[in-house]
């Protein structure tokens, strides 16, 4: 990409409220999450003529609900996609926007993931026939993702000594940068012991390891840094961007080893690349958790510590607010709610613009404690650099690096 | 076939699937075949349609031996398929096989995800299970051309360090 690093900007961010009882459908809760990033860019009808949306058969496309906010759209795409897309489409909003489709392109997820397609595969989906791939896999009772992504974390803890007790850290960093987040679902902090005594799903994963599945709709908004210069907020500039970049194998990705790589060993030097920094740079990241065991996992394959070290890494302090570079400081898949990976992005918009909704009493004017006790501040001060770690399965994963 | 009942779940085998059907009805002889690429001689699992290294679509049959080491496992404690939640806790495991192992490159083997059970079909033991830990294929019948390949555990001496998850 070289020459579009530092060209398009992400002008708006926008979502719903994170609940288990949305009471309403996914174009409802589309419409409320796109019309709050528009307000938020300070765009009207006019002037977003894009819609590009990612979903698993559990939502509603643009064209139902592009009418509802009175846009006429010059350009519109849903794919199937769930964690990773988000990155990847602001590639492809910006690829889009370049080839002259059109101008400026609201990208959104919206999902009743607890209260109707349950995200975490019990319900109708646990019954469905088996077919085609799934023959390799649904037969023998593997059919979640947690069930289908242990392996790799039971031979990360084969290889590497890592330790339950130290991946417990990361849900701990984000219960705690939940408790600062007036949207979070789960603002309760939690210790790690809370986590090692909380029950089993499947082996090594505890329930606490485990994200959240809730109902909400997420938007951001793409546009070229020239528009972006036009509009009220402070644009957040992509500097580098990698979709869906997989490992060989994407059948059967265990076929390839090592089994304990991730997406991201193939990502990293395409986004650094494009992005012209080094990990070192990044002020704060937003990992796919996932569960507790993706996110060290992404954070070892785009090189912030050694492979290997990832648990000594999470369980450092590194990731918290006040820690070096903070992970999901608005808390998370864990802890603030499901979104399959576009929160986790507009909150590090919201980092850069130095407006992360906190509990701080001049937030919305950027006026910030830094005081990270509980019930108070999450904006990492100075933010310059963030950075998305996407991630679909171990084997597929996106990126996305953003500045200030 | 265009279906097997197992554990509540239809496992849909259409006429025209080129990929399955054959495999598990030879899996019916109880004979572990993988895909042999024509061409450069590789096996692959699962049966594709084209060799993964060097893309040819000839192939034939060949059968392997059916054992192997654990290279990793997981314990399903909250079964999420309704069929399964009387089974559980059960192992699920990613045996490699001994044929072919570090081929074409020191990272790739013949890899296939099983559940360990016991000689008659029920989970192996939580405690029983390891990485390292040997096993061969057996299979369990569930339809006159059809058959899942599944591992038990056998007395060989384990590979390498024996490790299993301490939680």
């Amino acid at each position: 990409m070289g020459s579009l690093s530092d060209r398009y900007c992400i002008v708006g961010v926008g979502e719903t409220e994170y609940s288990r009882h949305s009471g309403r459908s996914t174009r409802a809760m589309a419409v409320e999450a796109i019309g709050a990033a528009m307000a938020d860019a300070g765009l009207g009808p006019a002037d977003v003529d894009g819609m590009m949306s990612y979903q698993s058969g559990d939502s509603t496309p643009s064209d139902w609900v592009a009418p509802d906010l009175g846009l006429r759209l010059d350009f519109y795409m849903d794919v199937a996609g769930g964690g990773s897309s988000t990155e990847a489409l602001v590639g492809l909003a910006m690829g889009a926007i370049e080839a002259g489709m059109c101008r400026t392109v609201a990208l959104f997820r919206s999902m009743n993931g607890y209260s109707d397609f349950r995200i975490g595969g019990t319900g109708p989906r646990a019954a469905q026939p088996v077919r085609a791939l799934d023959l390799a896999l649904r037969p023998f009772g593997m059919t979640s993702a947690g069930q289908k992504f242990a392996l790799t974390f039971m031979r990360h803890m084969y290889e590497y000594d890592t330790t339950s007790a130290q991946v417990a850290h990361v849900r701990v960093a984000h219960s705690r940068h939940a408790s600062q987040n007036p949207k979070a679902l789960l603002k309760d902090r939690v210790t790690v012991d809370e986590v090692l005594a909380s029950r089993w799903i499947v082996k090594p994963l505890h329930l606490l390891d485990c994200c959240l599945e809730t109902d909400n709709a997420t938007c951001l908004i793409v546009t070229s840094a020239e528009r972006a210069r036009d509009l009220r907020p402070r644009p957040v500039h992509v500097l580098g961007v990698a979709g869906r970049v997989s490992k060989p194998r994407t059948d059967f990705h265990w076929a390839h080893g090592p089994t304990t790589r991730v997406a991201g060993y193939h990502a990293r030097d395409i986004v650094f690349g494009q992005a012209g920094i080094r990990p070192e740079d990044v002020d704060v990241t937003g990992s796919y958790d996932a569960f507790t065991f993706t996110t060290m996992l992404q954070l070892e394959e785009y090189g912030f510590c050694a492979k290997g070290d990832g648990g000594a890494y999470v369980s450092s302090g590194i990731i918290e607010l006040g820690g070096r570079r903070p992970n999901n400081t608005a808390g998370g898949h864990l802890c603030e709610g499901y979104t399959h990976g576009m929160s986790m992005v507009i909150e590090n918009v919201r980092q850069l613009r130095g407006r992360v909704d906190d509990y701080c009493p001049g937030a919305a004017e950027g006026r910030h404690t830094y005081d990270y006790s509980p019930g108070r501040c999450r904006q990492v001060k100075d933010a310059r650099i963030a950075m998305n770690l996407g991630w679909a399965v171990p084997s597929t994963g996106s990126a996305l690096i953003l500045r200030s | 076939m265009p279906s097997v009942e197992y554990r509540g779940m239809s496992l849909v085998i259409p006429e025209n699937d080129s990929e399955w059907r054959e495999h598990f009805r030879l899996a019916r002889s109880h004979r572990l075949m993988l895909r042999a690429c024509a061409a450069c001689g590789l096996m692959r699992y699962p049966p594709s349609h084209g060799c993964p290294w060097c893309a040819s679509l000839r192939w034939a049959w060949r059968e392997v031996g059916g054992r192997g080491a654990i290279h990793s496992y997981e314990i399903v404690v909250h079964a999420i398929q309704p069929g399964f939640k009387d089974w559980a806790p059960y192992p699920v495991v990613l045996v490699e096989l001994d044929e072919q192992r570090g081929q074409p490159t020191e990272h790739e083997a013949l890899r296939i995800v099983a559940n360990l059970v016991t000689p008659d079909f029920r989970p192996e033991a939580e405690a029983s299970v390891a990485i390292g830990r040997r096993v061969r294929v057996v299979f369990q019948d569930l339809a006159e051309d059809f058959a899942l390949p599944q591992f038990v555990l056998t007395d060989e001496p384990p590979e390498g360090r024996v490790w299993r998850f301490p939680g």
